[in-house]
């Protein structure tokens, strides 16, 4: 049984999906001015990180690489319950890709005090990637289980339940072991007034790439997003009604015929 | 480019004959070389049927099938030195993502996934992807080589006429001790179902009421011979249905000629697994639900109501 668990959870302040639009013009999402939140399944992350503690003991330490902004995020999982809160930032944050910040989320275990669990989303909310997690247990060489959607603390490890496409498999890692949590791995808290009050005052502990021994130069983008485009959708958008039920049907059931799609 | 090197790499066999042909399209017939690498536990018609895709290699790993990451990241982190690959192109799903993630950080690469089009330009790999959570699509530029570029089911290409010859090779798997083990493995329930090749799907969302209810909703699908369709509530949170009926980003994306979405309010998530059907049906009793802004049919009323109403339409 490790002793006092050291857990960490990585949380991005990513563009909120569903608020993002695009210039009616070009087409094109203006990413660096779209509005950002939480990514959703960090909230799951934290709140799993947050129920081990509880469980098992241990200190949480949520991590987001980003901008000012991203201390918002940080602040939610203070809420949530996390302990500790580390922005890893630096003046060309907005141009870093899944490779920087996976260099600098290892960087930034290693220099500051390793884990025995690292907890991370399956995707981020914007990107979806995926890449993250696994990356830095790659780069780490320890383990790492994603798409967990159940997780069990045992003796010298973890118990996870995988969830692939066509098969669940549990799969038992030692520790340390990165693991990347799905949306049905828990329900996250809906923090108390208290708590989120409470989470305003934390202090956020802020680092630069310098401060990890990571050069500025090695987290130049090696894959560079060109643009965000919103395709367009051209639906016939005609609206079918009826006197009743019965006739509005019909009125479909014709439509529907005339485009050939019936069996 | 006559100097390209592309590896395939994929634990789905039909994906990884689908990664060759699209690695031949793109680096042409004479130029280039294809490598295919083929897992432990491969059926051993797949060593035939990616010959025929067009590799110019087929590098077979013998041994135990290993689940771990890492035990297949180090395979392949070893055939990544030997071939000296410019391009290395897996399957974007669940293990094929987790296995892009792994690699890219054992050997620092750069590695996308989630791609829908990929073309090799002057200053780099152009890659199309879905961003936003599927509501977006983003160009990416790949400066730096090899790159890991995992492709979504469906990229595929016309087949290639096969190299003249094809080199066969075996390597056995890395004596590696795996940081993780597999204690158990179960199918998951339901599973049969192949929703992306369904022609026509009824997908029902949280309008409806109760399971019981699933009779109404089966009934419609029975007279348009469709398969059944639903959002992620009613799978992962209800568990009226399995996740083989799931549609959208975290479930399946498919591409029926007749979508017909029932009591679906159209979160983006959603939006992203049906945008490519042909002609789209909304029924929902919200008449500002988002679902219409993408449909060609629009119904506004009770699912209730009109559901029943439209199977005995339909003759059933
Ligand atoms: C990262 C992430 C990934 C996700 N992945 C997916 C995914 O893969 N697939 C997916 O579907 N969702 C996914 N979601 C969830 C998604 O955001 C929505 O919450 C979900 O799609 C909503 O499902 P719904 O339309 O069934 O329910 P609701 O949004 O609750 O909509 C129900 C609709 O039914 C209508 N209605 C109610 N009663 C009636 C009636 N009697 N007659 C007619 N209409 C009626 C309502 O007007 C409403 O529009 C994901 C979310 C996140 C954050
Ligand atoms: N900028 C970031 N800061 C902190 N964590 C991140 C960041 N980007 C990604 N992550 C983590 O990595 C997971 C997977 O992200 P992605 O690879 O982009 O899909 C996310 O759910 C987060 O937990």
């Amino acid at each position: 049984m490790v002793e006092k668990l050291r857990i960490w959870v990585a949380v991005k302040h990513g563009i909120d999906v569903g608020l993002a639009r695009a210039d009616r013009a070009t087409g094109l999402v203006r990413v660096d001015s779209a509005p950002r939140k939480t990514s959703d399944f960090d909230k799951n992350a934290i709140e799993e990180a947050v129920r081990v503690r509880e469980h098992h003991g241990g200190v949480v330490t949520a991590v987001s690489v980003g901008g000012p902004a991203a201390r918002e995020a940080l602040r939610e999982a203070v809420a949530i319950g996390a302990d500790e809160v580390i922005l890893v930032t630096g003046e060309h944050w907005a141009e870093w890709d899944t490779r920087a910040v996976a260099r600098l989320l290892a960087a930034a275990t290693r220099k500051l005090g390793g884990f025995d669990l690292f907890l991370l989303g399956e995707g981020s909310t914007d990107h979806f990637a995926g890449l993250v997690g696994p990356r830095i247990a790659g780069e780490l060489k320890c383990g790492d289980v994603a798409y967990a959607r159940r997780l069990t603390i045992v003796a010298d490890g973890v118990v996870v339940e995988k969830d692939l496409e066509k098969e669940v498999e549990v799969v038992h890692a030692r520790y340390p072991v990165v693991v990347s949590v799905g949306q049905e791995i828990n329900t996250p808290r809906l923090p108390t007034f208290m708590a989120n009050l409470k989470a305003s005052k934390k202090e956020v502990r802020v680092v630069r790439p310098s401060d990890l021994d990571v050069p500025d130069d090695s987290l130049a983008p090696v894959v560079v997003i060109e643009r965000v485009a919103v395709p367009e959708i051209s639906r016939k958008q005609q609206t079918i009604t009826g006197a009743n039920p019965d006739e509005l049907a019909a009125h479909l059931r014709d439509a529907l015929k005339e485009e050939g799609v019936l069996p | 480019m006559n100097d390209e090197r592309v590896l395939c790499v994929s634990e789905e066999p039909d994906l990884g004959i689908a990664l060759v042909r699209l690695a031949r399209s793109i680096v042409g017939v004479e130029a280039g070389r294809v490598f295919a690498v083929v897992l432990p536990g491969s059926a051993p018609d797949v060593i035939e049927r990616i010959a025929a895709g067009g590799a110019d290699g087929i590098h077979v790993l013998e041994g135990a099938a290993s689940s771990d990451p890492h035990v297949v990241a180090e395979a392949l982190s070893a055939l990544v030195s030997d071939l000296a690959p410019t391009l290395i192109l897996m399957g974007s799903t669940k293990r094929g993502r987790e296995l892009a993630g792994r690699l890219a950080g054992t050997l620092d690469l750069p590695a996308t996934t989630g791609v829908t089009g990929l073309r090799l330009e002057a200053d780099g790999i152009r890659i199309d992807r879905e961003a936003l959570s599927g509501n977006a699509v983003a160009v990416e530029r790949i400066v730096r080589r090899p790159a890991i570029v995992a492709v979504m089911s469906g990229v595929d290409a016309p087949p290639a006429s096969p190299p003249a010859s094809t080199e066969r090779s075996s390597h056995p798997m890395p004596a590696t001790v795996p940081l993780t083990e597999r204690t158990e493995a179960r199918p998951k329930a339901g599973g049969q179902l192949e929703i992306e090749k369904a022609e026509r799907i009824v997908t029902i969302g949280r309008g409806l009421q109760k399971k019981e209810d699933l009779s109404i909703v089966e009934a419609l699908a029975k007279a348009l011979r469709a398969e059944v369709g639903c959002t992620r509530p009613l799978a992962a949170e209800a568990g009226w249905l399995t996740d083989d009926h799931w549609i959208g980003l975290t479930g399946h994306r498919v591409h029926p000629k007749l979508y017909v979405a029932v009591g679906v309010s159209g979160a983006v998530q959603h939006l992203v697994g049906m945008r490519s059907s042909r002609v789209v049906v909304a029924i929902n009793k919200d008449p500002n639900a988002p679902i219409f802004a993408q449909a060609d049919y629009r119904v506004t009323g009770d699912l209730y109501q009109v559901v029943p109403a439209l199977t005995k339409a339909l003759g059933g």
